[in-house]
């Protein structure tokens, strides 16, 4: 069922898949070492020099351990029974996105380019073409999920696939969000992609498995270990156009994948909290500290990430007011007119510091605005302002 | 022999105070004297008690002086229910049964001209003050003698009129009487969902996750919630589903209410004890007395007390009238509510949970976390209206909760937990079983009860927890009351997980304090339980 055997069959590339799942099962996922030494001598040297022990850079003997029980033919069968494909670079589906990685400064020894990627689920990474990463703490608050909920369902009808980690908090308010807009939403697990992690998260990792996908560098049976989140953070920073951040506290494992989305030179984008939160302080610092930028809502995330001139956002600002319209000397004016008890022009003339002619003039300009009025014969303030402004009022007194 | 006893209760709040009748007939100048402080309605039982006696064909001694004495006499009586008693007294002193059989038996009744026994006010409570007197027979109107049997260990017997009493107490053959219509304020109005209340379920709360939360732990604690945001973002919809979050009411509990009911009248006997919490929603009209009792003549129970137990829910509560809000302070502290009169002072209990709803401002659009805001309210309205919010009795709610309306999208979110009433009233169920038994000792049922020295001295949190929460009163973060309060919800919430051991520690902490401070609770807090 999986779409492997359904695209293109080659068999270099085939052999090529094989040696890459036996390095996959003998290594890390995302040892930068693998990373480099795959490109310089290629997948097929690099696999029979782990299998005669040779150094490589320490390699060897790291994967002495597992060598008795790599066996990669049987591997990808059962990944492949359990609807699992195995893409690398040269498939097909293999995104391009992912090469970025390739370039990239390497963190805590990890990086470069995977070896291949684990994908179970119907979506195929070839059709991610507009994507953006929502990821945050796991110990978000519901400020955080709510704002995650809405803003992953605007990027959804924006047209974008949501992509991220399936955990606690905002992860799981981002795909949950991104559903409920009926739109598409990758995850990228830590572990391998037969397994279900978090447990509590089944229902919607089975659902992304049966109508959307589920990445992972690590392969099949890999447990979650610590080191496991710190690649798949930039999996799925690689993965993305764009990078948001919803609550992340200073040690959050969001600001890895962040830090990645900088290093790939992707949009990094934060949502800001109350600064007073905890749970925000990673992303403020984000925003002071490392370029991201500040965004509200899904609206402003898709401007950056659109090609440019499309999904522009209206410049937000406050309700127009009639007040705003009035020119610096009108303001003075109706600065001078009472509040209650009615003034004559020549008072308010000499309350404003203005000459009374140009303060008739603007008297009644004010008045077609319905900031003043007329009270027998001088003038005082509206009774209450006007919802709305009134015609355009032209301003003739400069 | 011209001297003759018999028993009824006077009321007193929600204290019965055992009284003894004693008639006396005998020469002298032909009058009747009722004395021993009665009020007008009680005076006017002379009357009664003459021509219910005059038409149930028994004799009225006309030709003798009558003098009735209501003891302890210093105490003030108000009530008609004593007819029976007085009458029943005046025949045995007048010879016409024999005085030895009315002992140990306690009177309950109003008496009609013809003779005929009508229902009254407070029979259970009545009942109740009586059987802790060691009166364990009762005489009470036919209608309450379902009211009446709901005290175990009595005896009752239901009575249709005068004649049908003697009989009783003589051992006669018993007469025949009409069934008396029942007084009872039934309610003349009923309209389709007026009982809607019953179906209402959690599982009908789209989203909001945070205020269920919430919502879970002011029931399992008995702890007060504020639930403030702008129109339309459902506060009333959860303040409604409360009740439903509760467990059935204890059999103590039960007996309490019902005789609070009793009290205000409002119990209708046929229904029995009552089993589920009671809910109410006053109207911001609502004067002080219909909120927190009182009235003239006898004391009513107000609405605080009518849902002892259960859930009163004040919709708009900036605009309750000034005085109610100031009168709320003490039940909120102390879970009773004490009357005072000239001459009495009435306690009566008030250990609900109270929901206070309130819109962010007088116009109800303002959204702080909304861009689009808006509130056009002026900012001085506003300031006079938050003011009522954060005043003295705001300081006595527990939890402070901001709903907002859901978003399109969140509503169609099939991933979203949707925990029905029953699944989360198990869980509740459950931590007030493990507070039950935590204050075996000193009779308080839900940490919301528990007294702040106590908790200090007995119920402490773990000692990093303590030092932290000290830290925030130090720095003004809470005022003590609110250190109470936080330390109260900590328990709750400690008393609502799993499999809960030792003492709450900083994370029980952190969720009291959010719930406490109005602060988004973390999503794992309210995540995971639902996994």
């Amino acid at each position: 069922m999986s779409g492997v055997e359904g695209r293109s069959v080659d068999t270099d590339l085939d052999a090529e898949r094989l040696h890459r799942v036996a390095i996959a099962h003998l290594t890390e996922p995302g040892d930068v070492r693998v990373a480099a030494l795959v490109e310089h001598l290629g997948a097929a040297t690099v696999h029979e020099g782990l299998v005669r022990q040779l150094d490589l850079e320490g390699l060897g003997a790291d994967a002495s351990a597992r060598l008795a029980s790599s066996e990669p033919e049987r591997a990808l069968e059962e990944a492949h029974r359990a609807g699992i494909r195995f893409v690398v670079p040269g498939d097909h589906e293999w995104p391009a996105a992912v090469d970025g990685l390739h370039d990239a400064p390497p963190v805590e020894r990890h990086g470069g380019r995977p070896l291949g990627l684990w994908v179970r689920g119907p979506l195929g990474l070839d059709e991610l073409t507009a994507t953006v990463a929502v990821v945050g703490a796991r110990a978000a608050t519901t400020y955080g999920t709510d704002l995650t909920h809405r803003m992953a369902a605007g990027l959804a009808e924006g047209g974008h696939v949501v992509v991220s980690g399936a955990a606690f908090g905002i992860d799981q308010a981002a795909h949950r969000g991104a559903l409920a807009a009926d739109g598409r939403t990758v995850g990228v697990l830590a572990c391998g992609a037969d397994r279900v992690y978090p447990q509590a998260h089944a229902r919607l990792i089975d659902h992304l498995v049966d109508e959307h996908c589920i990445v992972s560098e690590t392969v099949p049976g890999g447990a979650p270990t610590r080191m496991r989140f710190l690649s798949r953070n930039r999996i799925i920073a690689a993965l993305s156009r764009g990078t948001v951040v919803v609550e992340a506290a200073y040690r959050s494992g969001a600001l890895n994948t962040a830090n990645w989305a900088g290093r790939l030179d992707r949009c990094l984008m934060g949502v800001p909290g109350p600064v007073t939160s905890a749970a925000s302080a990673g992303v403020h610092q984000l925003i002071r500290e490392s370029g991201a930028l500040l965004v509200t809502e899904a609206s402003e995330v898709l401007e950056v990430l659109a090609p440019a001139g499309q999904h522009l956002t209206r410049r937000a600002r406050g309700a127009d007011r009639p007040r705003d319209r009035l020119s610096h000397r009108q303001r003075q004016v109706l600065e001078a007119v009472p509040l209650r008890r009615a003034a004559d022009d020549f008072s308010i003339a000499g309350t404003a510091g203005i000459s009374p002619l140009e303060v008739r003039g603007s008297l009644q300009a004010l008045e077609a605005l319905g900031l003043v009025q007329r009270q027998g014969f001088g003038w005082r303030l509206a009774d209450e302002d006007p919802g709305l402004p009134g015609q355009p009022f032209l301003d003739s007194t400069g | 022999m011209p001297v003759a006893t018999t028993r009824t209760v006077s009321l007193d709040g929600a204290v019965g105070h055992l009284v003894t009748i004693q008639a006396d007939v005998s020469a002298g100048q032909v009058r009747t004297d009722l004395i021993g402080r009665v009020d007008q309605g009680l005076s006017e039982a002379r009357d009664r008690v003459r021509m219910a006696i005059t038409n149930t064909d028994l004799p009225w001694p006309a030709t003798k002086r009558i003098t009735v004495l209501l003891s302890p006499a210093d105490l003030r009586k108000r009530g008609t229910h004593h007819d029976l008693g007085i009458a029943l007294a005046v025949l045995a002193a007048d010879a016409t049964i024999d005085p030895l059989t009315l002992d140990h038996c306690l009177y309950v009744g109003e008496l009609m001209l013809d003779g005929s026994l009508r229902s009254v006010r407070g029979v259970l409570p009545m009942v109740l003050a009586a059987r802790d007197r060691g009166i364990t027979t009762v005489m009470v109107p036919e209608p309450q003698l379902e009211e009446a049997k709901m005290v175990p260990g009595t005896t009752v017997y239901g009575v249709r009129s005068l004649a049908q009493a003697v009989a009783v107490v003589t051992g006669g053959p018993m007469p025949d009487a009409p069934p008396v219509a029942d007084s009872g304020t039934a309610s003349l109005l009923q309209w389709r969902g007026s009982s809607r209340h019953e179906d209402l379920d959690l599982a009908d709360v789209l989203g909001m996750a945070d205020a269920r939360f919430a919502m879970e732990v002011a029931a399992a604690g008995g702890h007060h919630l504020l639930l403030s945001g702008p129109k339309g973002a459902g506060k009333t919809t959860l303040a409604e589903r409360l009740p439903s979050l509760l467990p059935d009411l204890s059999a103590e509990e039960s007996l309490e209410l019902t005789a609070i009911h009793s009290l205000a009248g409002i119990l209708d006997p046929g229904a029995g004890m009552l089993q589920r919490p009671p809910y109410s929603a006053p109207h911001h009209d609502a004067s002080k007395t219909s909120i927190v009792g009182g009235g003239s003549g006898q004391v009513r129970p107000g609405e605080l007390s009518r849902t002892h137990s259960g859930v009163l829910f004040l919709d708009e509560f900036p605009l309750f009238r000034h005085d109610v809000v100031e009168a709320m302070r003490e039940p909120l502290e102390n879970g009773e509510i004490t009357v005072a009169r000239a001459e009495e002072l009435v306690t009566l209990p008030a250990r609900g949970i109270v929901v206070l709803a309130a819109n962010p401002c007088p116009c109800g659009d303002h959204t702080p976390h909304a861009k689009d805001d808006r509130c056009r309210c002026r900012p001085q309205a506003l300031r006079e209206y938050r003011a009522k919010l954060t005043g003295p009795v705001a300081d006595r709610i527990d939890i402070t909760r901001h709903v907002e309306p859901l978003s399109g999208h969140e509503r169609s979110d099939r991933f979203a937990p949707r925990e029905d009433s029953a699944t989360v009233r198990a869980r509740v169920t459950v931590a007030r079983a493990r507070q039950a038994e935590r204050y075996a000792d000193v009779g308080w049922r839900l940490n919301g009860h528990a007294t702040g020295a106590a908790l200090r001295d007995h119920w402490p949190l773990t000692d990093a927890a303590t030092s932290i929460l000290d830290q925030q009163v130090v720095k003004g973060a809470l005022t003590s009351r609110g250190a109470v309060r936080v330390h109260r919800m900590a328990w709750t919430v400690h008393d609502l997980a799993p499999d809960p051991t030792g003492r709450p520690g900083v994370d029980e902490l952190d969720v009291a304090m959010r719930l406490r401070t109005g602060l988004p609770l973390l999503a794992t807090t309210v995540e995971r339980r639902s996994a």
